[in-house]
């Protein structure tokens, strides 16, 4: 069966591409959906098998490399973890399979395209279903080359040539890492599997490596440069820049490889590992301060794009630093079922955006559309549900709520929870980022609704009156989604993070001890009841007072005690009052999350409904502020500046002067001349004189003689 | 013992000018008795070290057969020696140095072994005394060294397969005997019967 | 005399069985004429399997050594019996269609084929200095008349007497230094000769080391004694070159290692440098010689030289290793030189063969199957991963580099950089360049037999690469016991 989930993409990728000059492009379409689907109806019942009733395991499928110590095999390891991944990626993949039959309709080259689909999609198998490093990093590639391929899909457009360069490039030096760790990992515990590793973390804790002529602490750095790779593929800071412009390909390949999949592998690398970061602290440290920046700053540029694939793609890089921060701070349960329910939702929004697309004849522009809810209703209902559960809507304190609701609010309150625990500064940073980024989520969504759907239609009149709603195939797959981005949340909530959680994700996962404290808080929620006293808890509650710097209280927190900070765009918050137990988050917490939602939104309401003219001044006027965010924080100009320039002039020095006269003279054609020369000059000795021979034969006997005489006497 | 010394310095001696004379001969034929003389004395060589049948061995077959072959091959073959030893001035320097090196190198060899010969040196077995030399060859030659001997015989019929594999050829239109043919013959194909008349002859 | 006469005549069946059968084929040949040339090459093929079939029947006794010692039959001398007959079965097979067309067919053929296996038999399992003379001389004497068997073409019969008076003189070397050991230890056969110097090593034997392992040089073409090597392998006719290259140069090199590993092992200091100038210099002038070539039996033969290089590389380490090394590398090179010159023989345009490389321009359109079959043989024999030739290269490397020989071991890497250069130049010719006329479609044997040893040099079939190895492995471990 698992043989069937992982391979039957790879089968269909094979027939569509290979064989679809003789079977043609429906053909090809459907052999590799339906195979796809198979693979999703079969993911669906493994997920229920492993996850619920416990049937874990792992399948040899061949040897790979056996050189001394170095072992490996393809394998498939099946638990809880990479089945809640098999669920997803099948899942997306399909519904985005099916959705390409109608957008991808006039394309000439369609079977090029599901073939390339079908291909990641057994890349991204892999990569889940891995049971050791190298098989992991297997997929790792065939994912960045998926990537490439589907980015570059049209290959004719210079600017999706070079962004699908940039993307591949920027994996590169993620990879880079990545594969450093990888053989770090080997240096130090001698195995790249799974089992054999994490088995050994506990033995090789405090244990220091040499590193770039430094000491470090091996788990450390393995736990680093594994981050690296995942800071490439998951587009965290640094290392972002090719996500927005990866929209440059078909939209379903954005909603299938750059919002659900691929973009989470860094996530589930990490959840993986957890082993090691748990050993780790640096390390984490580190993932959960790149992950809330990443959180915060692409929010910030979200808000100033106006190419509506560009604002969901910032939104996916925000999403992703939620996650990274959660894992960082050891809540890997709750970075996972963010993951999950991000899924649907982006998954949703982009192919939301593509009917949108679609519908106005491939125009991106958010500035030339508005008013489109009359045309294209059902559009317009999917896409409002995802950004109701992007932005997660939800009641505090009840189970009812959006998907994003329950996982984000789980994030932020785990992180709430970790802080006042452990004190942890990292801990409070990160839970700050994320409740301004929530804001900023909340604002710069309602504001792609309201700037598409609202307001007066702004671009051509004529593209507007043939607008028209998608074909059911394309209807279908987001119909699906949206009942995912309602559902998803409420449904699996409780064996995520919740009480069933043990059971759920058993061995698969490590939470080490500050992590449980932050999951027990989610308890601590639910149950409502136990109160202790803790002196560290209330000691961390004066300190998040202490760095608060509000002045205006918002009275809709029910039980807010004291004064918070709130500002336009900075943070609302509150102060946590009553001393409740510490394995309990005060009530402003969870309902901090609503409140700065719903601040966005009103902000959103505001600047683009009431008061249009507003942003498009600014827009017009360019102040610093807006340039500076339009302008991505200017990380492009930067890399441009330092790495892209410097490397041509490091590289035009290296041609010129290194390679062309020093390498070349002296090397290949210098002594491809030499060589050239020899081979005449020694085949000028063969001069076909028997004697001539006869005396090189003895002139070599006499020689080898002479010189063992001499050796030897 | 000082008889034997002085026949082994004489005949050693000749030996070696002879042969380094069938090298330096001009006219092949002389080539050919220079070599004849370096096979005879080698052959008194053998006899001073008791080895009388190898002796006489060399004697039969490489001056009965090996020479005279030799002698009938440059005889009949046309081959202009004069322009062939041009080439040969060209490397002599060449060839003498190496020569020189090669000798000095023997030389060193050879006094190295010497000084070193002491009695745990390995000797040559001695020729066994109560037999005489073919007894002692026959009696290893088929039974101890019956191997060598039978390879010896594959190599000759190798050599007899090439010399007949790249030489004999069946001409057409060459008379050859048949000894069939020449038997089974009947009077009247061989006799004809003519009535001659005189002064005419046979028309 | 100890062993009985029927004891001595079970260890020797296989070669006793050879002669008697060549020597029955011979007188067939001889009262059925040429016509029965076809009949006489398969009978001979059929010779070569009984003799494959009686070594390998006799590992079932173990070890055992004939005739004082002078013939011995371990699983060394079985598996390079095996690995001969298969290579000098599949070249008689090449030839006939060869010969049957350059109208060339004649029974002797297989006969000296038979002979010199027979010789080449001798080597492998000699035990003693003469079997090693005797064995030589009679693999050679075939040898040279076989290149000189189109004696109505000139190239022919100068590569046949260019063969056999070099050849008298690297014998005359070889006879020599075995003269100078004899006069050194006082004994022929190799445990005698062995014990002898356990007592006292002299100078005498090292020398007379060096002018047998001149001799031995000549016979496997390493530089400096391979001068003979491009002229013969151009004249000779196609499948003699073949027959050439494939088995003598394996059994030359298996004795190689049984002379000097086997008893000469624990004086590896006498030896072993002069086997690593060897083979340096063989690699050095192989590569280099093959870069200027435009004959393609030229360019095989600096490929045989600088494949040689790498085999002594092997030797030169002087381990198990080593030599497991060697007979893996020899083994290989042997199937992947025959698909080579199966490749070549198919080279034949209406008006005859054609044998310069250029000749090949675009192959892959005229002839796709020889192409392909082609230009992987290319491949492995450039050394590239993942194809078998790779596999040889890497053993014989990790045996030097264990033994130390660092500097040889980067020598030979570099040398495998520029062979890869005519190897895939040749690759290219075949793929990229505008098709020269194309050739008449090839025999079945000679398509099979590369599209076989094509298939061989493809590591897909572990099948025989494992066994090989292993069975390479045994054999070498039989010198050391």
């Amino acid at each position: 069966m698992y043989a069937i989930i992982v391979f039957g993409p790879l089968l269909g990728a094979a027939i569509a591409g290979l064989l679809q000059r003789y079977i043609g492009d429906r053909a090809a379409m459907w052999i590799t959906t339906l195979l796809v689907c198979l693979s999703a109806g079969l993911s669906l019942y493994a997920f229920y098998d492993v996850a619920f009733v416990g049937n874990e395991l792992t399948i040899e499928i061949a040897r790979w490399f056996d050189i001394g110590a170095f072992q490996t095999s393809w394998s498939m390891r099946i638990d809880t973890l990479s089945a809640v991944m098999l669920v997803v990626v099948t899942f997306v993949s399909s519904l985005v399979h099916i959705y390409s039959f109608g957008y991808m309709s006039h394309d000439p080259h369609r079977a090029r395209f599901f073939s390339y689909l079908s291909l990641f999609t057994f890349a991204m198998l892999m990569l889940v279903t891995a049971n050791d490093f190298m098989q992991l990093f297997f997929g790792w590639e065939g994912v960045g080359l998926a990537s490439y391929l589907l980015i570059g899909f049209w290959y004719k457009k210079p600017t999706a040539n070079s962004a699908a360069i940039k993307a591949f490039v920027t994996n590169r030096v993620g990879d880079f890492g990545f594969a450093l760790g990888i053989m770090a990992i080997f240096l130090i515990f001698g195995t790249i599997q799974f089992d054999g590793v994490f088995a050994q973390v506990a033995a090789m804790q405090g244990q220091a490596t040499e590193f770039l002529g430094m000491r470090f602490y091996a788990l450390e750095i393995i736990a680093f440069l594994l981050f690296i790779g995942a800071m490439g593929k998951s587009a965290q800071f640094f290392l972002h820049v090719w996500l927005p412009d990866a929209m440059e390909g078909p939209t379903p390949v954005s909603a299938l490889i750059h919002a659900a999949t691929m973009v989470t592998a860094g996530v589930f690398l990490v959840v993986r590992c957890s082993p090691i970061f748990e050993a780790a602290p640096v390390a984490s440290a580190i993932v959960a301060v790149i992950g809330a920046i990443t959180a915060f700053f692409a929010a910030t540029i979200g808000m100033a794009q106006n190419d509506i694939k560009r604002v969901v793609a910032y939104s996916t890089c925000s999403q992703l630093g939620y996650m990274f921060f959660a894992a960082g701070l050891g809540l890997y349960g709750a970075a996972m079922f963010h993951l999950f329910t991000h899924a649907f939702f982006k998954a949703l929004l982009f192919l939301g955006s593509g009917s949108v697309i679609h519908a106005l004849h491939d125009e991106q522009d958010m500035r030339k559309m508005g008013g489109m809810w009359k045309v294209i209703p059902w559009t317009y209902a999917v896409m409002l549900i995802g950004t109701l559960a992007l932005t997660g809507v939800g009641i505090p304190g009840t189970k009812l709520g959006f998907a994003g609701f329950f996982s984000k609010d789980a994030i932020i309150e785990g992180a709430f929870a970790v802080a006042a625990d452990t004190g942890s500064q990292v801990a409070t940073l990160a839970f700050w980022a994320g409740v301004v980024a929530a804001l900023l989520t909340s604002f710069y969504s309602w504001r792609l609704i309201f700037m598409t759907f609202h307001g007066k239609h702004r671009g051509p009149q004529e593209h507007f009156e043939k607008a028209h709603e998608s074909p059911p195939v394309m209807m279908g797959p987001l119909l699906i989604l949206a009942v995912g981005a309602v559902f998803a949340g409420a449904l699996f909530y409780s064996p995520f993070v919740g009480d069933a959680k043990d059971g759920f994700w058993r061995e698969s996962v490590t939470f080490a001890s500050a992590a449980t404290h932050g999951e027990e808080a989610e308890h601590g929620e639910e149950l409502h009841a136990e109160a202790g006293h803790s002196d560290e808890a209330s000691e961390t509650a004066e300190n998040v007072t202490g760095q608060l710097t509000g002045d205006e209280a918002d009275t809709e927190a029910a039980e807010a005690h004291a004064e918070g900070g709130e500002g336009a765009a900075h943070a609302a918050s509150e102060e946590h009052g009553e001393e409740h137990g510490g394995h309990h988050v005060p009530t402003w917490v969870l309902w901090t999350p609503f409140v700065v939602t719903l601040l966005g939104f009103l902000g959103a309401v505001f600047f683009y409904l009431m008061r249009p003219g507003i942003p498009r001044r600014i827009g017009e006027s360019g102040g610093p502020l807006h340039s500076f965010l339009y302008n991505k924080w200017f990380f492009d100009e930067l890399y441009n500046a330092t790495f892209v320039r410097g490397a041509r002039g490091l590289g035009d020095l290296f041609w010129k002067v290194g390679d062309v006269r020093i390498v070349d003279g002296l090397g290949p054609n210098g002594v491809a001349r030499a060589v050239r020369s020899g081979a005449s000059r020694l085949s000028r000795l063969q001069t076909g004189y028997l004697y001539h021979y006869a005396l090189v034969m003895l002139i070599a006997v006499v020689a080898i003689a002479g010189a063992l005489i001499v050796l030897k006497g | 013992m000082i008889l034997q010394a002085i026949a082994f310095w004489i005949l050693a001696g000749v030996a070696v000018s002879a042969a380094f004379m069938v090298v330096a001969a001009r006219n092949p034929v002389r080539s050919v008795m220079w070599l004849i003389l370096t096979f005879f004395t080698t052959a008194g060589l053998f006899v001073l070290i008791g080895a009388e049948f190898l002796a006489m061995l060399l004697v039969v077959v490489y001056v009965g057969a090996v020479a005279v072959l030799f002698l009938f091959v440059v005889m009949m073959l046309d081959v202009d020696f004069v322009e062939l030893k041009q080439g040969f001035l060209q490397y002599m320097p060449v060839g003498a140095l190496i020569a020189l090196i090669m000798l000095a190198e023997m030389a060193f060899v050879g006094a190295s072994w010497a000084a070193s010969r002491g009695e745990a040196a390995a000797q040559p077995p001695a020729i066994p005394v109560s037999a005489s030399n073919i007894e002692a060859i026959g009696a290893v030659l088929y039974t101890e060294y019956v191997y060598f001997f039978q390879a010896a015989g594959m190599v000759l019929l190798v050599a007899m397969i090439g010399a007949i594999v790249l030489t004999l050829r069946h001409r057409e239109g060459v008379k050859r005997q048949d000894i069939g043919k020449q038997v089974g013959r009947k009077r009247d194909e061989a006799v004809e019967l003519v009535d001659i008349e005189q002064g005419e002859g046979i028309g | 005399m100890t062993e009985s006469f029927a004891v001595n005549f079970a260890i020797a069946a296989p070669e006793v069985f050879l002669a008697v059968a060549t020597m029955g084929l011979l007188v067939a040949g001889v009262i059925m004429g040429d016509k029965s040339a076809r009949l006489i090459t398969w009978l001979a093929l059929a010779t070569l399997a009984g003799y494959a079939a009686l070594a390998l029947a006799g590992l079932a006794n173990g070890a055992g050594a004939a005739f004082s010692g002078a013939l011995v039959a371990d699983r060394f001398a079985v598996f390079a019996k095996v690995v001969i007959a298969i290579g000098a079965g599949l070249t008689l097979l090449l030839s006939d269609s060869f010969m049957q067309k350059e109208k060339l067919s004649r029974f002797e053929f297989p006969v000296l084929g038979l002979l010199a296996v027979l010789g080449m038999g001798m080597m492998v399992s000699a035990g003693d200095i003469i079997a090693v003379y005797m064995g030589i001389e009679l693999q050679s004497l075939a040898l040279y008349v076989m290149a000189a068997f189109n004696r109505d073409s000139l190239r022919s019969s100068e590569a046949g007497l260019k063969y056999f008076v070099l050849g008298a003189l690297s014998s005359g070397l070889l006879l020599y230094g075995l003269s100078l050991i004899f006069g050194a230890t006082g004994a022929t056969d190799f445990d005698s000769i062995a014990a002898a110097l356990a007592q006292e090593e002299s100078l005498m034997f090292t020398i007379g080391l060096v002018f047998a392992i001149s001799g031995l040089a000549f016979k496997v073409s390493a530089a400096p004694f391979h001068m003979w090597t491009p002229d013969v392998y151009e004249g000779a006719p196609t499948p003699v070159t073949a027959f050439l290259a494939a088995a003598p140069k394996f059994a030359a090199m298996a004795l190689f290692a049984r002379v000097l590993v086997g008893p000469f092992g624990e004086f590896i200091g006498d030896w072993q440098q002069v086997i690593v100038a060897l083979a340096g210099i063989s690699i050095g002038v192989g590569v280099f010689g093959a870069l200027a070539q435009s004959n393609i039996k030229r360019l095989m033969a600096y490929s045989s030289i600088a494949n040689m290089g790498y085999a002594l590389m092997g030797l030169a380490a002087g381990t198990q290793n080593g030599v497991n090394g060697l007979l893996i590398y020899m083994t290989i090179y042997l199937l992947s030189v025959i698909g080579v010159f199966a490749c070549i023989l198919a080279m034949r345009r209406k008006d005859g063969m054609v044998e310069q490389i250029d000749d090949l321009a675009g192959l892959s359109q005229t002839n796709p199957g020889i192409a392909v079959a082609l230009s992987m043989l290319m491949l492995s024999v450039a050394g590239l991963p993942p194809f078998a030739g790779f596999i040889a290269k890497l053993y014989v490397f990790m045996a030097a580099l264990d033994a130390g020989l660092v500097l040889l071991a980067v020598f030979a890497a570099l040398g495998t950089v520029v062979g890869a250069f005519y190897y895939l130049r040749i690759v290219k010719l075949i793929w990229f360049d505008e098709p020269a006329q194309g050739f008449v479609r090839p025999g079945r044997t000679v398509a099979y037999t590369a599209f076989g040893s094509a298939a061989l040099a493809f590591p897909i079939l572990v099948v025989f690469i494992f066994p090989l190895i292993s069975q390479a492995g045994a054999a070498a471990s039989a010198l050391f016991s």
